[in-house]
C-alpha cells in the first residue's frame, strides 16, 4: 500500500481518452516520475491528482485520507489537498513581490506574521534565493522564478510536491544545474514528489521510480536502470533511448540455455540470459521462433580484432566514422544490414576496417519479430 | 510611379538624396494638412471663446463670452451633470462588466461564445436605437410598460419615467455594458490559468483566488478599460439629447448644441464651454496615458486551454441573468422599434386592426427619408473609401520609414480620439464659416465627410500600424530587390496584402458615419441631414412611427453591415490593445 495511491483513473476530453485506467502506488518520500511523450496523459494524471481536473472515474488516497472517489462521491478541492505544485510557466503572481508570493500559502492558513517571515526566509534560503525577497516577481530570471515557484510550493510543508515539467522552460545549462539541485533538495527534505516530464534524462537521473506512459496507459513502472535496460514494452524500449536491433532465430530454447542465431551472420549463436525476455511478454520462445535482439548501443564494445574467450562477438565492417566531440558515431554493416553505434572518443578506428562487436549479454533483450 | 529605375541604376550615389527630399516633402505635407485639419478647429474654439462677434463677422476680442458663460448657472450645471452621469454610470456598469467578462472567460457558463457575440451585437447597435426603443416602453404617458402597469392592481401607481436622471442612467447602463464586456473578456481569457491554479494549490478558495490573484493580475487591463470610460465621459450625446432636453436637463454637449442653435446663436459662449472641456481633457489625457503605460504585467502564456471555474448550482441562474441583460440591451430595443413601425398604434394589441404596413409605405415614399438615406450613403460611403487609403499611407510612413517628424504625426493622429464629437463639430463649423475660402463648402455633404474622416483617425491608424508591423519588412524588401520602386511596391505588394485590414477600416468608417450624430449635428442643414439626424428630428417632433422606420434603417446600415462583414470573416470591433 503506497502513501499516494491512484486507482483506475480515467479521464476523457471530448473524443480523446487522456487517461485510461492508471494505477499508481507512490511511497512516502519517493521521487516518482511520469515519463512519456506529449499527449500521453501524464500531465492530465498530475492535474487530477492535484484536483485541478475532475476525472470521469477513479480513486485517489493520500495516506488514509480519500481525496477522490467516484463511487463514494468524494472530491476534495485542490486547496484542501495539502499538495504543493510547481507549474511549467511557474505562474508567479506579477503583482506581488518574491516574499509575498512565497508567503501567500501561509497567509491563507492564517499563520502569524513573525512565523510567516521566518518560514518564507527558510524556504528562500533552501532554494538559494536569500536576499531577493523584496524584488517584484517578474524582475527575476527564469531560473530564479523557478526557484521562487519551488519555494512557494514547499513553504507550507505539503504532503506531496507536484512538478509539472518545471525544467522545460530553462536553457540547457541551467536545466542541468536545476536538475542536480532539485534532487539534492528532495533528498534533504524527503518530500514525496510526483514529477511529470517528457525528457528521459530528467526522468532517469532524478527518479527513484519511473512510470512510462503512452496513450493514457502506464506501460511500465520500475527503477530507472530497470526501465532503461529491461524495457517491458516496445514503446518503453524505443522511447527511452537508441536501440541496436538485429533479427535472428532461437536455436536453443530457454530451458537448455537460450541461444539465438543471427540472420545472415556467420558467427556462433548469441548466448542470452533468460531474464532478457521483456516481462510483459509472457512465455519463453521455442526453438525456431523468429526474434529481434535489441541492445542499447552503449552496451556494445568495439574491438579491433577477435577478442579471445568472450562470448557474443559479431564481426562487422566499419562504413563511416563521425566525430561528435566527446564521442564517435560509427556506421557499421553486418552482412546486409547497416546500424549506428556510439563509442567514446578513445579508440582510433578507420572507415573500411573490420571490427568485432561484443554484445554484452546483460544488455540484450529479446522481442518477437513483429515488435 | 514616376521613378526611373535605369537612371537610378546609373547614378546610385544621387538616388538617395532626391528620395529623402521627396519623403520629407510628403512628411511636411502630411503634418501640415493633418495638423491644420485636426488642430486648427480646436485652436479656433479657444480663440473664439475670446471673440465677441459671431461667426463670419470681423472678430472683436473681449472677455464677454467667458463672463456670460461664468454667470450663466446653466453652463456649470451642465458640466456637473456630465460628471454626475459619468460617475454613477461607471459605478454601476464597471463592476458588472468585470463580473460578466470574468464569467464568460473563466467559468463553465453555457453558451459563453454566444453571449460574447450578443454583447458584440449590442456594441454595434446605435445608441439612438437603444434610447428610442426604451422611450417607446418607458414614456410616462404612452410607454408600453407603463400602460401595462396601469392595468395591474397594486402596481398601477408605479410609473417609470424615462425622462429623468435615472432614466438616462438606465439607458447608459444598458448600452454601456457591452464595451466593457467585449474589451475585458479577451483579456481575462488570455490570462495564464496556472496563476489561478497555483493559488488553489496554495490553499486559496475560488473566491479568495478571484480577489487576491485574478483581479490584481488583471489590474492593468481593468485600469485601461476604466480610463477609456473616463475619457468617454465627454463623448455622451444622443441619450441626453433625447431623454434630457424634454425636461430641461443638459449635459455639456447638449448645452453646446443648445447655445449654438439659439437665435441669435451664442456660439462664443459655446466656445467658452468647449474650451473648459478642452482644458479638462488636456489634464485628463496625459494622466490617463501615464497610468496606462505605468504598469504592464505579462500575463500571456497559453500552455493549456484555461481551466474553467465550475460554477456549480450558480451556473443556470447566472446564465439566465446574463441572458436577461443581453435581452434588455439588444432584444427589447429592436423589438419595440420594430413594433413601433408595424403597429397601427404602438402597444395597442387589442385594436381591431393591430398591424399595418401603412407607415412603411408612407416613409418609403417620403422624399425627406430618401434624401437622408442618400446623404447617409454618400457620406458614409466616401468616408469608407477615403479613410483607409489616407490612413494606410500615414500608418505606413509611421511604421516603415525613418523620416523625421514621425512622432509629431503620430501625436497629431492621437488627438481626435480624445476630442468629443460635438467639440470637433463646433471647431469645424468655425473653420468653415470663419474662413472665407472654405465658406462655400458650408451646407454641403463634403463638410460632413470631413467630420467623419477626422473622427476615426486614431483607431484607424492604430489598427493599420499593427497590421504593418505584423506584415514584416521582408515581403517589401523582396519587391524592392526585384526592381520595383517605392510606389509600385506600395500598390502591388503592400496594398493587396493589407486588403483585409483596409476593408475592415472601410467598414468601421461606414458604421461610425452611418450612426454618428454628434460630430455633424452642428454642420448639417436640412438638405444634408443623414438618417441619424433625421431620426433625432422625428423623435423630437413626436413622429414615433416614422421615427421607428428611420431608426430601423440606421440599424440595418450599421448592425446589419457589421453582421455581414463578420460573416465574411472580418473581425469588426475593438480590441484591448
Amino acid at each position: 500500500m503506497g502513501f499516494l495511491q491512484v486507482r483506475q483513473l480515467r479521464k476523457r476530453f471530448e473524443r480523446v481518452t487522456a487517461v485510461d485506467g492508471v494505477d499508481l502506488d507512490i511511497e512516502e518520500g519517493e521521487f516518482f516520475t511520469l515519463l512519456g511523450p506529449s499527449g500521453c496523459g501524464k500531465t492530465t494524471t498530475l492535474r487530477v491528482v492535484a484536483g485541478l481536473e475532475k476525472p470521469d472515474s477513479g480513486e485517489i488516497y493520500l495516506g488514509e485520507r480519500c481525496l477522490l472517489s467516484h463511487s463514494q462521491r468524494v472530491f476534495v478541492q485542490p486547496e484542501r489537498r495539502e499538495m504543493g505544485m510547481v507549474f511549467q510557466s511557474y505562474a508567479l503572481w506579477p503583482h506581488m513581490t518574491v516574499f509575498d508570493n512565497v508567503a501567500y500559502p501561509l497567509r491563507l492558513r492564517r499563520v502569524k506574521a513573525p512565523v510567516v517571515r521566518q518560514k518564507v526566509m527558510e524556504a528562500l534560503a533552501l532554494v538559494g534565493l536569500a536576499g531577493l525577497e523584496d524584488r517584484p516577481a517578474p524582475a527575476l530570471s527564469g531560473g530564479q522564478q523557478q526557484r521562487v515557484a519551488l519555494a512557494r510550493a514547499l513553504v507550507f510543508s505539503p504532503r506531496v510536491l507536484l512538478l509539472d515539467e518545471p525544467l522545460s522552460n530553462l536553457d540547457a545549462r541551467l536545466r542541468e544545474e536545476m536538475r542536480r539541485e532539485l534532487k539534492a533538495l528532495q533528498r534533504r527534505i524527503r518530500v514525496t514528489v510526483l514529477f511529470v516530464t517528457h525528457d528521459q534524462i530528467e526522468g532517469l537521473s532524478l527518479s527513484d521510480r519511473i512510470g512510462i506512459m503512452n496513450g493514457g496507459k502506464l506501460e511500465q513502472v520500475g527503477c530507472p536502470e530497470e526501465v532503461y535496460y529491461r524495457p517491458a514494452t516496445p514503446f518503453a524500449r524505443d522511447f527511452l533511448g537508441k536501440t541496436f536491433a538485429l533479427g535472428g532465430k532461437v536455436s536453443r530454447p530457454a530451458n537448455e540455455g537460450l541461444e539465438v542465431r543471427l540472420d545472415g551472420m556467420a558467427c556462433s549463436p548469441l548466448q542470452v540470459a533468460a531474464t532478457s525476455l521483456p516481462s510483459a511478454r509472457g512465455g519463453a520462445p521455442a526453438a525456431g521462433d523468429e526474434v529481434m535482439v535489441a541492445i542499447r548501443p552503449e552496451q556494445i564494445a568495439i574491438w579491433n580484432s577477435t577478442p579471445a574467450g568472450i562470448p557474443n562477438v559479431v564481426p562487422a565492417t566499419l562504413e563511416g566514422v563521425h566525430f561528435l566531440g566527446d564521442r564517435y558515431e560509427y556506421t557499421v554493416s553486418l552482412g546486409s544490414v547497416t546500424r549506428l553505434l556510439i563509442a567514446p572518443a578513445s579508440q582510433v578506428l578507420k572507415a573500411g576496417q573490420r571490427v568485432f562487436l561484443e554484445l554484452k549479454s546483460e544488455g540484450i533483450t529479446l522481442w518477437p519479430r513483429s515488435g | 510611379m514616376n521613378e526611373a529605375p535605369a537612371a537610378a541604376a546609373e547614378t546610385p550615389a544621387r538616388s538617395w538624396t532626391p528620395r529623402l527630399h521627396r519623403g520629407l516633402f510628403l512628411m511636411i505635407l502630411l503634418i501640415g494638412s493633418m495638423g491644420f485639419y485636426i488642430l486648427y478647429p480646436l485652436v479656433l474654439i479657444l480663440i473664439n471663446s475670446f471673440n465677441v462677434a459671431t461667426i463670419a463677422e470681423p472678430p472683436v476680442y473681449g472677455l464677454q463670452a467667458w463672463r456670460d458663460a461664468f454667470s450663466d448657472a446653466g453652463i456649470w450645471v451642465s458640466l456637473w451633470n456630465t460628471i454626475k452621469i459619468a460617475i454613477v454610470r461607471n459605478l454601476l456598469v464597471f463592476p458588472l462588466g468585470v463580473l460578466i467578462a470574468w464569467i464568460l472567460a473563466r467559468t463553465n457558463i453555457p453558451f459563453a461564445n454566444g453571449f460574447e457575440f450578443l454583447f458584440w451585437l449590442s456594441f454595434m447597435l446605435p445608441s439612438i436605437a437603444v434610447t428610442f426603443g426604451w422611450m417607446l416602453l418607458l414614456d410616462p404617458n404612452t410607454g408600453l410598460v407603463n400602460t401595462w402597469l396601469k392595468q395591474i392592481p397594486f402596481l398601477n401607481r408605479i410609473t417609470f419615467d424615462i425622462y429623468s436622471f435615472w432614466g438616462i442612467i438606465w439607458v447608459h447602463c444598458i448600452s454601456g455594458l457591452d464595451t466593457k464586456v467585449i474589451l475585458l473578456t479577451p483579456a481575462f481569457r488570455r490570462m495564464d490559468a496556472a496563476m489561478e491554479e497555483a493559488s488553489r494549490m496554495s490553499g486559496g478558495s475560488t473566491l479568495k483566488t478571484m480577489f487576491r490573484v485574478t483581479l490584481p493580475v488583471m489590474t492593468p487591463a481593468l485600469v485601461v478599460v476604466f480610463l477609456l470610460g473616463v475619457v468617454r465621459l465627454f463623448e455622451s450625446f444622443e441619450i441626453e439629447l433625447l431623454l434630457g432636453i424634454p425636461w430641461g436637463f443638459y449635459v455639456y454637449s447638449t448645452k453646446i448644441l443648445d447655445l449654438a442653435r439659439q437665435e441669435p446663436p451664442l456660439v462664443n459662449q459655446a466656445a467658452a464651454l468647449g474650451s473648459i472641456v478642452l482644458l479638462l481633457l488636456a489634464i485628463i489625457i496625459p494622466l490617463q496615458q501615464r497610468l496606462i503605460h505605468g504598469r504592464q504585467y505579462t500575463t500571456v502564456t497559453s500552455q493549456f486551454r484555461p481551466k474553467l471555474v465550475d460554477l456549480g448550482i450558480w451556473k443556470f441562474p447566472l446564465m439566465l441573468s446574463i441572458l436577461l441583460i443581453v435581452f434588455l440591451a439588444v432584444g427589447v430595443p429592436i423589438l419595440s422599434v420594430l413594433g413601433g413601425s408595424f403597429m397601427v398604434r404602438f402597444g395597442f394589441f387589442n385594436l381591431p386592426k393591430t398591424w399595418t404596413l401603412e407607415y412603411w409605405q408612407m416613409a418609403l415614399s417620403d422624399p425627406r427619408l430618401l434624401e437622408a438615406l442618400e446623404n447617409t450613403l454618400i457620406v458614409a460611403g466616401s468616408a469608407a473609401l477615403i479613410g483607409p487609403i489616407l490612413f494606410s499611407l500615414i500608418a505606413y510612413i509611421l511604421v516603415r520609414t525613418r523620416l523625421p517628424g514621425r512622432s509629431i504625426l503620430d501625436a497629431i493622429c492621437w488627438i481626435p480620439s480624445a476630442i468629443p464629437g460635438v467639440l470637433a463639430g463646433l471647431g469645424l463649423l468655425w473653420m468653415f464659416l470663419g474662413t472665407p475660402i472654405f465658406r462655400p463648402f458650408y451646407g454641403t455633404l463634403f463638410l460632413l465627410m470631413i467630420a467623419f474622416i477626422m473622427g476615426g483617425v486614431t483607431l484607424s491608424t492604430q489598427i493599420l500600424k499593427a497590421s504593418f508591423i505584423q506584415l514584416g519588412r521582408e515581403l517589401e524588401e523582396a519587391s524592392r530587390m526585384s526592381g520595383a520602386g517605392f510606389l509600385r511596391t506600395y500598390f502591388k505588394i503592400v496594398l493587396p496584402l493589407m486588403a483585409q485590414t483596409m476593408v475592415l477600416i472601410g467598414v468601421l468608417k461606414f458604421l461610425f458615419a452611418a450612426r454618428g450624430a454628434s460630430p455633424i449635428i452642428l454642420l448639417a442643414t436640412s438638405e444634408t441631414r443623414t438618417l441619424a439626424l433625421l431620426a433625432l428630428d422625428q423623435i423630437a417632433a413626436g413622429y414615433r412611427e416614422t421615427a421607428s422606420i428611420t431608426v430601423l434603417l440606421v440599424v440595418l446600415l450599421t448592425t446589419g453591415l457589421a453582421l455581414i462583414a463578420r460573416s465574411f470573416g472580418l473581425k469588426v470591433g475593438i480590441r484591448a490593445e
